[in-house]
């Protein structure tokens, strides 16, 4: 098999990618306290989503504010497939279809949980994939009010808003970092290749792209449903990992979080995704601590809370004001880092 | 027959309801491409203020809605010279963000300075007397609203057909380029949608106001929210686009209640956007949607 010149540029830029995030995870694993262990990996699952964010927006550049809902399907498929049938019968006494009697190994049940989703976001996708801009945003918007309110509703087999408990703790810093790793060269492989430049080209211009034989909706959907597809496999290193989810995180909060990440770096790039991510996420800690009200330099400042709702906003709109490609715009890591040739 | 008789009129006030809105969304939208995120953010506006109005200053109730429309106008013309002049020719999705960031930054300034908590206003319940009309039993709210949103529509026709800033707005959705070359200035127009678009934001807050009585920060996220369903699925961008989805929306979502067995009352929202979905699987641009001419890109 032979790579194109983008490609194997794309696979040096995924190596210093991944090179990065292994980096983290072992600096983390032999300097951070069990708090932050916690907050390091949520960060992590973090840039999970946002590189799933990245796939859809990024390359077709229609805006997709559904991504929390698909995260929360993988994070409840596998919970259901994984809980032991003891703690089942516990926190879900009243589900039906027998969900409460069986339970499948970690790896089954993610196999499961990424079909279960897969199958969703191509369902959905077909949708959406047909409408233009502004219709496909807002019809995505519907799709996280619709999910949110079923698993509202569906108390016997979500729980609502309350916790769904009991869910073994199968992952750990390292196996995010190496699932991080993972997506990261899914993600830009499919940036470069044939399916990813045809998508990009279609954003550019899509007339033009169309005249020249791309089927836009057909790669629209190809890359939906494998942002889907990332996306399950962020919410099931959720629930590996805290053994608990409810419906809650998977909401309007989470997709301005993870929107702001992948804007602030530039949505365009593989490498933008991963520094908005981080950026913000060690950013909006040291923002959560001001909040609290602590004491600087003898000065005792004043609890206030929504600064950190307030930041994010800012970023979101200073970042589309002055510099509206993120700040990594149309360049990847190896182009920085590299000379141009 | 009462009953089809009631529900209609319930329908077809809801619709009112969401049609206000979903006019405030296209009248931006049709000119300058911006999806406006913060209109819910406009209506809190109007909350708080007709708070502030009634702690502070009088409890007189016609007071209270004047400085409740107007603090809606006047936000709304502020947040364009402030947020969105940066993002005028810039693409959909660029514009689409920023109105998201403003929205985030408002709830989160509410939640901030004023409360986290809903803060009830009592001074407009008034406005929701019961009133018996050829035997059938309705509020007098529902009758407020059909009138109002009659007048705006009207007002509105008026408006964009009968004056020079009208044509030259209809004229902007076409192509704005061409009307700045006429000598209208770009400012006026854009400040006009957005004043617009802030009186009728107004309009309807008084009217959530007097149905639900308090505000909290996320006052107007579901009605908006509502309102971008009603605006794609009549054809984003279009004036009556905008009136019959949000009509269509309130007979749906009114269906969906007298309709739905009452177990499944807690997945109203979810069948009223499922069947929306449906609609756009029909016309993936809303029904009443502008031609696009995909050929004349540059």
């Amino acid at each position: 098999m032979t790579l194109t010149r983008g490609q194997k540029r794309g696979v040096v830029g995924a190596c210093m990618l991944a090179a990065i995030l292994i980096g983290i995870g072992v600096l983390a694993t032999y300097f951070a306290s069990r708090y932050q262990l916690r907050l390091i990996y949520s960060a992590y699952v973090n840039l999970i989503v946002v590189l799933g964010l990245q796939v859809f927006m990024g390359n077709s550049r229609l805006t997709n504010l559904s991504h929390s809902a698909f995260m929360g399907i993988g994070a409840y498929a596998a919970a259901i497939c994984v809980t032991p049938v003891a703690m089942k019968q516990i926190a879900l006494p009243d589900a039906p279809w027998g969900l409460n009697a069986f339970a499948l190994d970690p790896v089954m049940s993610a196999v499961v949980a990424l079909v279960i989703t897969g199958v969703i976001a191509f369902l959905v996708g077909i949708f959406i994939v047909r409408m233009t801009g502004t219709g496909a945003t807002i019809a995505t918007l519907a799709i996280l009010v619709i999910v949110h309110s079923i698993f509202l509703y569906r108390t016997d087999i979500f729980k609502g808003n309350q916790a769904l408990f009991g869910i073994p703790q199968v992952f750990s810093l390292t196996s995010i970092v190496i699932l991080a790793v993972i997506v990261v060269f899914i993600v830009r492989g499919f940036r470069e290749s044939a399916w990813g430049v045809m998508l990009r080209a279609s954003a550019d211009d899509e007339t033009g792209s169309a005249a020249m034989g791309v089927n836009v909706v057909r790669l629209r959907l190809i890359a939906w449903v494998l942002s889907g597809l990332v996306l399950g496999c962020a919410g099931i290193a959720y629930a590996y990992f805290l053994g608990t989810i409810s419906a809650r995180p998977f909401y309007f909060n989470h997709v301005f979080l993870t929107l702001a990440m992948l804007i602030f770096g530039g949505m365009r790039t593989v490498t933008g995704a991963v520094l908005g991510t981080f950026a913000i996420s060690f950013g909006l800690e040291v923002i959560r601590w001001l909040e609290t009200g602590p004491v600087i330099i003898g000065i005792d400042l004043p609890e206030v809370l929504g600064l950190s709702g307030v930041m994010l906003g800012l970023v979101i709109v200073l970042t589309m004001a002055l510099r509206p490609v993120g700040v990594m715009g149309d360049r990847e890591i190896e182009e920085l880092v590299l000379r141009n040739k | 027959m009462e009953y089809a008789a009631q529900q209609i009129i319930n329908a077809l006030s809801f619709g009112a309801e969401y049609a206000l809105l979903a006019l405030g969304l296209a009248i931006v939208f049709s000119v300058m491409g911006l999806v406006n995120f913060a209109h819910g953010e406009v209506i809190a506006v109007g909350g708080y203020t007709m708070v502030a109005f009634a702690a502070l200053v009088t409890e007189n109730p016609w007071i209270i809605i004047f400085g409740a429309v107007a603090a809606a106008t006047l936000t709304s013309v502020a947040l364009e010279r402030v947020a969105f002049r940066p993002v005028r020719y810039a693409d959909p999705t660029t514009g689409l963000l920023t109105a998201f960031g403003v929205s985030i930054v408002l709830q989160n300034l509410f939640l901030l300075f004023i409360s986290p908590r809903p803060i009830a206003v009592t001074s407009l319940y008034f406005l929701d007397a019961p009133v018996t009309l050829f035997g059938i039993q309705i509020s007098s709210l529902q009758i407020f609203e059909s009138i109002t949103i009659f007048v705006v529509i009207i007002g509105l026709v008026l408006f964009l057909q009968r004056t020079t800033l009208g044509l030259a707005m209809r004229a902007a959705s076409l192509d704005f380029e061409m009307v700045r070359l006429t000598g209208i200035r770009a400012d006026r127009v854009f400040a006009l949608a957005f004043l617009i678009s802030g009186l009728l934001a107004g309009l309807a807050c008084i009217f959530i106001m007097a149905r639900r009585g308090s505000v909290d920060p996320h006052f107007g996220f579901n009605p908006v929210l509502k309102a971008f369903v009603a605006c794609v699925v009549g054809g984003f961008g279009s004036l009556p686009g905008a009136v019959l989805g949000g009509f269509l929306l309130g007979a749906i979502e009114v269906g969906m209640l007298v309709m739905l067995p009452q177990e499944y009352g807690g997945l109203k929202d979810a069948f009223v956007f499922g069947i929306i979905a449906l609609v756009l699987v029909w016309r993936p641009d809303g029904i009443l949607s502008p031609a696009t001419e995909k050929g004349d890109k540059l």
